[in-house]
């Protein structure tokens, strides 16, 4: 194998820039104009903004939460195609998946022990 | 008797006294000095053994030892000595003693320094006695390590300059003589060792003789010094302690001629011999160069110090000119210089330590004042220029006679540093000792007491005795002078057949005494 | 389609898992422990964490076989470097008990991210699979990330850890992409050949092996990965303010451990694996381990700071260790082993002293502030003149014997030159060793410099480096033939 192979993914990547950049160029030459109030507020579900909310400030803690609902979002994903597959993998599966959820386990102990998951000090 | 380990004793001795020191409370003046007094004379008492003991008709290394160390990498703890290395060996022993007694007048930190003063010995006399490249490596650099301490801490206003400037110097050499040794090691082909008497005889090009004799000779013409390498010696003699530039002129220069004769000559002899045009004449600029230097020099010790560059000058010419009579007039010019520049730097030092200066010109008229004091310096001096009936002459003459026979005309620019010798030290003694005083302190100097007559009294005597009755020191110098000057001369290493003949040559007759084998 | 449950032989990873459990454990228990109790506990549980890491390490001298899938060597190499960083983590905790005793930062935290990051280390020593390989390199560099920016109260402690871990992320990008074009290539990541496939061993010596130009390009790009952990130039920008701004045990840990495993990694991966290679990655890395070598040692010179001098001259050390490398020898192999265990722990001790001086506060780490230091303790300036003759390679300390064994590997190798550079550069390296002693030992002051530290944990972390730093250079006959017997791979 040689560089050769690579040249197609190289055109390739080209390609798709070029598309990119000429469709939002392109987009922003004949797209029709009209700007109106209601269009330009940020869209929040339906509901009138308040305003302003680039201005506010955000306690940490949202971050906080938020990664830790991800971290243990996403491991939890992993139970759902060993559920299917458990018939397959039988006893090493469920080891597998004990030594898995232990160390969840310890991370979670490990956040609520040090108040990771309380919302007031 | 023969039995018994006099060399391991007289090495590690000076280091047990080391830890011996290292527990003694650290105010303790007086046990201090005298702990480490008594331990440099058992050593040298013990070195007498040596003396006794050494067969002067033997060929080879004796009274040494052979154990391995790492076995895997062929690295012994191997020691022995010829007729050149017993002398260093006796000069290291029977000077220190008078260094710790010269170093009475240290009156700070004494437990460090007499800890580095006793390591200190025992490094140098191991890099008299090791026969393995390895241990000798390791003994080069360990005396290195105390003498940089020495410099730094006990030394005048500019020591730290000197010290560090000594170390850089030093390690720069003997890091290429390292690459030096590990080639050598890797391509003695059978077997891997470092047991110089087994590399003794490596056959190699000629090319590859000349890197390799290049690498270790960096390492010694620093340490002799050779000129343009010497720039580091008048700053390191100069600032060191009195006992620290004994050693330094009296020994460790000695451990770089020693360094080219035991090992640079005999492993790559043919390109010694393509290099002995070019060390001779740097041996002639060193000589003339050194003296001229040392003309000029207002600091009393720095002319001392010049004065070694040209001495070890004469030392190495003798060492290259490949005759007997060289060579033997070099090897004894190495223990005469150790004496008499030993004995000058002593004298300095006692100057030193009445008026706190080392210039000339805050002297003068001290004749009155210190009779004895000028007439051992008078006396010193006079055996270091060469006077027929002191030491210096006899050395001198042998290296001029060998140059003679071998390379005619090469002596008279030596000859001329000769007379620059006079010049300076006569004109030094002079205006340091004679005239009136120029200032009014000088016409009340205390004399030398007795405790620098009885360190002064000792090099006297063998000034003396080596120049009435060289002899005895002739006897055991001449085989392996002889030895040597014949490898450079006709040894060769560039043909397998030459190689082993050098090697049946040196290492002939019994090996040292075994004492494990495995 | 049945499934075949793989063979698991956690055995082969089982100091990796004594550590991690350790570490839970650790985090756990502290969890229920209220704040303000003494927390000595803590170094005592990772020092059992580490002693039966040893312990299972030690087991597996002599055995010799991949398992996990192949994506993990068990050999005398890897147990050689597993159970060195055990011992240097184990005195890492020891100091660092001392250093945060009784402080803000003294959490379960700290050492569990050391077990982490020791854990990771000696995965990359076993690593057979590029992928384990930098799994393991993320492993201890996120953990290194962290403990880089433990003094939460010192900005630069902050800035220090975000230059390592911006600098850091990016290296391992590059390895990672590394990683791909030697895949694109050899279509494996595994090292060596069997179960199947052939390996970037095999594929080297099998016939389709004729246009390398693409492996020769990853190779490339793993060498800047890998060159990024062990602080070689032109991949060292970060190494002297990491170093600074970490808190002190960490840095000695950094310098003794990474380095270990990463050129663990490139010994085996390089020497081993990309042998049938070497005439095209023998000159970068020659390029590169003179360029260390010479800039590490002339950029200490005019450092103030002995964390940052450190710095510098393990950049020199990268360098010098690199060579034996570059030999690629028997004797190159034992000798960058027995280099690195013995750098290890000198530089340990080197930066044990600094801690003791310096305490938590960070406080006199300017070379001025150890003036006249042999006078006020001279028990800690004896022992840190040993590290520093050590580090400039004297006889009768291990760092010389370390030095010879490299150097003399690549004179066996032909490459005397490149050891009288290392040489030169040695000699400029000395000169700042010397600048140390210098202030210790001949400038007087009479500040009387007090070390911040009295604890007899760190003491003793002191008193072990700086024996072993003088025991093996003078007895080092054993350790080498250890060495030796490590070079044995599963190859």
């Amino acid at each position: 194998m040689t560089l050769d192979s690579y040249v197609p993914i190289l055109f390739l990547i080209v390609l798709s820039t070029l598309f990119a950049v000429a469709s939002i160029w392109v987009s922003s030459r004949i797209g029709p104009r009209a700007p109106t109030p209601a269009k330009l507020t940020p869209y929040e579900s339906g509901i009138v903004p308040e305003g302003g909310i680039e201005k506010q400030r955000f306690p940490v803690k949202f971050y906080l939460v938020a990664m830790l609902f991800i971290i243990f979002d996403i491991e939890t994903v992993f139970l759902y195609p060993w559920a299917v597959a458990y018939d397959n993998l039988k006893l090493f599966g469920l080891i597998e998946m004990g030594v898995f959820i232990a160390i969840l386990l310890a991370a979670y102990v490990y956040v609520w022990r040090r108040g990771g998951l309380e919302w007031v000090d | 008797m023969s039995n018994f380990p006099f060399l391991d004793v007289v090495i590690f001795l000076p280091l047990a006294g080391a830890f011996a020191v290292g527990l003694i409370p650290r105010d303790n003046d007086g046990a201090l000095r005298w702990t480490a007094f008594a331990v440099t004379l058992v050593t040298f008492v013990v070195s007498l053994g040596l003396l006794l003991n050494f067969d002067s008709d033997a060929a080879g290394f004796q009274l040494g030892t052979d154990v391995r160390w790492v076995k895997d990498w062929g690295v012994g703890y191997i020691t022995g000595i010829d007729g050149i290395s017993l002398w260093m060996i006796m000069l290291t022993t029977f000077l220190m003693p008078l260094a710790v007694l010269a170093s009475w007048t240290i009156t700070t930190r004494l437990k460090p320094y007499f800890v580095f003063l006793l390591a200190l010995e025992t490094g140098m006399l191991g890099v008299f006695s090791a026969l393995d490249l390895f241990l000798f490596y390791v003994f080069w650099e360990v005396a290195l390590i105390p003498m940089y301490f020495l410099i730094g801490m006990w030394g005048y206003a500019n020591r730290i300059y000197a010290a560090v400037k000594f170390f850089l110097f030093t390690v720069l050499g003997s890091l290429l003589m390292l690459v030096a040794i590990l080639f050598v090691y890797f391509n003695a082909g059978e077997g891997a060792t470092f047991d110089y008497r087994a590399l003794l005889g490596t056959p190699f090009s000629p090319e590859v003789q000349r890197l390799l004799f290049l690498g270790f000779f960096a390492a010694f013409a620093v340490k002799v010094p050779l000129v343009p390498l010497h720039t580091w010696l008048p700053d390191a003699h100069t600032e060191a302690p009195t006992a620290g530039s004994v050693m330094l002129a009296a020994v460790m220069l000695k451990m770089g001629a020693y360094g080219l004769l035991r090992f640079a000559i005999p492993l790559f002899p043919d390109a010694a011999r393509e290099f002995v045009p070019l060390v001779m004449t740097l041996a002639i600029i060193g000589i003339l160069y050194g003296a001229a230097v040392a003309v000029m020099q207002k600091d009393l010790k720095r002319l001392v110090a010049y004065s070694s560059v040209a001495h070890l000058g004469f030392v190495v010419l003798g060492m290259f000119v490949g005759t007997v009579e060289g060579m033997s007039g070099g090897i004894l010019q190495m223990i005469n210089h150790g004496l008499s520049t030993g004995a000058l730097f002593l004298l300095v030092g006692a100057l030193y330590d009445r008026r706190h200066s080392r210039l000339i010109a805050d002297f003068g008229g001290l004749s009155k004042s210190v009779p004895v004091l000028a007439g051992i310096f008078l006396f010193v001096a006079l055996s270091s220029l060469g006077l027929p009936g002191l030491n210096g002459f006899v050395g001198e003459f042998l290296i001029l006679l060998g140059t003679w026979t071998a390379y005619r005309w090469w002596v008279v620019p030596a000859a001329f540093g000769i007379v620059l010798a006079a010049i300076y030290l006569l004109w030094a003694y002079q205006r340091v000792f004679h005239g009136e005083p120029v200032i009014e302190e000088n016409r009340v100097m205390i004399d030398l007491n007795l405790r620098e007559v009885s360190m002064l009294a000792p090099i006297m005597a063998l000034i003396v005795l080596i120049g009435v009755y060289p002899k005895p020191f002739l006897d055991t110098i001449e085989p392996a002078a002889e030895r040597t000057a014949q490898v450079l001369k006709e040894g060769s290493v560039a043909s397998r057949d030459g190689a082993q003949q050098l090697r049946r040559h040196i290492v002939a007759g019994p090996l040292v005494p075994v004492l494990e084998e495995d | 389609m049945e499934f075949e449950a793989p063979a698991v032989q956690l055995g082969a990873i089982g100091p990796e898992i004594a550590l991690v459990t350790t570490a839970l454990l650790l985090l756990i228990v502290d969890a229920f422990i209220p704040e303000g109790e003494e927390r000595w506990y803590l170094a005592v549980l990772a020092t059992i964490g580490f002693g039966v890491a040893i312990i299972l390490a030690a087991n597996q001298w002599g055995e010799r076989e991949l398992q996990l899938a192949r994506m993990v060597a068990v050999d005398n190499f890897a147990t050689f470097v597993k159970t060195s960083v055990a011992v240097f983590a184990v005195l890492t905790v020891w100091l660092s008990r001392d250093y945060l005793k009784r402080s803000e930062d003294e959490e379960s935290e700290f050492y569990a991210l050391l077990l982490f990051a020791a854990a990771g280390m000696m995965l990359m020593a076993s690593a057979a699979d590029l992928i384990m390989v930098f799994l393991a390199l993320e492993i201890f560099s996120i953990s290194l990330y962290v403990l880089v920016g433990f003094r939460r109260r010192s900005l630069a402690s902050q800035e220090s850890a975000m230059k390592y871990f911006l600098l850091g992320a990016f290296s391992s990008a590059f390895f990672l992409m590394g990683i791909a074009l030697v895949y694109g290539a050899t279509g494996t990541t595994n090292f060596y050949p069997g179960g199947g496939g052939e390996g970037i061993a095999g594929y080297l010596v099998s016939s389709a092996a004729s246009d390398v130009d693409l492996l020769v390009l990853g190779v490339g790009l793993l060498i800047v990965g890998l060159g990024f952990k062990i602080a070689a130039v032109p991949f060292h920008m970060w190494t002297p303010d990491a170093y600074q701004g970490a808190p002190s045990p960490i840095t000695g840990f950094m310098a003794a451990g990474t380095k270990f495993a990463a050129v663990a990694t490139m010994l085996r991966l390089f020497v081993v694996v990309l042998y049938p290679l070497r005439a095209d990655w023998r000159p970068i890395l020659i390029a590169v381990a003179i360029a260390t070598m010479l800039l590490g040692s002339v950029l200490a010179v005019i450092q103030e700071d002995v964390k940052r001098l450190l710095a510098y001259s393990s950049i020199a050390h990268a360098g010098f260790v690199l060579t034996g490398l570059i030999a690629a020898n028997d004797r190159g192999l034992s000798g960058s082993l027995f280099y690195l265990a013995t750098y290890g722990l000198t530089v340990l001790g080197a930066f044990a002293v600094v801690t003791v001086l310096a305490g938590r506060k960070e406080r006199n780490v300017t070379l001025a502030s150890y003036r006249g230091l042999f006078y006020e303790r001279p028990l800690l300036a004896g022992a840190l003149t040993l590290f520093m003759l050590s580090l400039a390679g004297v006889p009768l300390t291990s760092g010389f014997v370390g030095k010879f064994l490299v150097f003399g590997a690549a004179i066996q190798a032909g490459y005397w030159w490149l050891a009288v550079i290392g040489m030169l550069a040695s000699v400029i390296a000395t000169f700042f060793y010397l600048r140390v002693l210098v202030v210790m030992y001949m400038q007087e002051d009479d500040r009387g410099l007090q070390p911040a530290i009295t604890g007899r944990l760190a003491n003793s972390v002191v008193g072990l480096t700086a024996a072993a730093t003088l025991v093996l250079g003078i007895v080092w006959g054993p350790l080498i033939d250890l060495a030796e017997r490590a070079t044995v791979f599963f190859a």
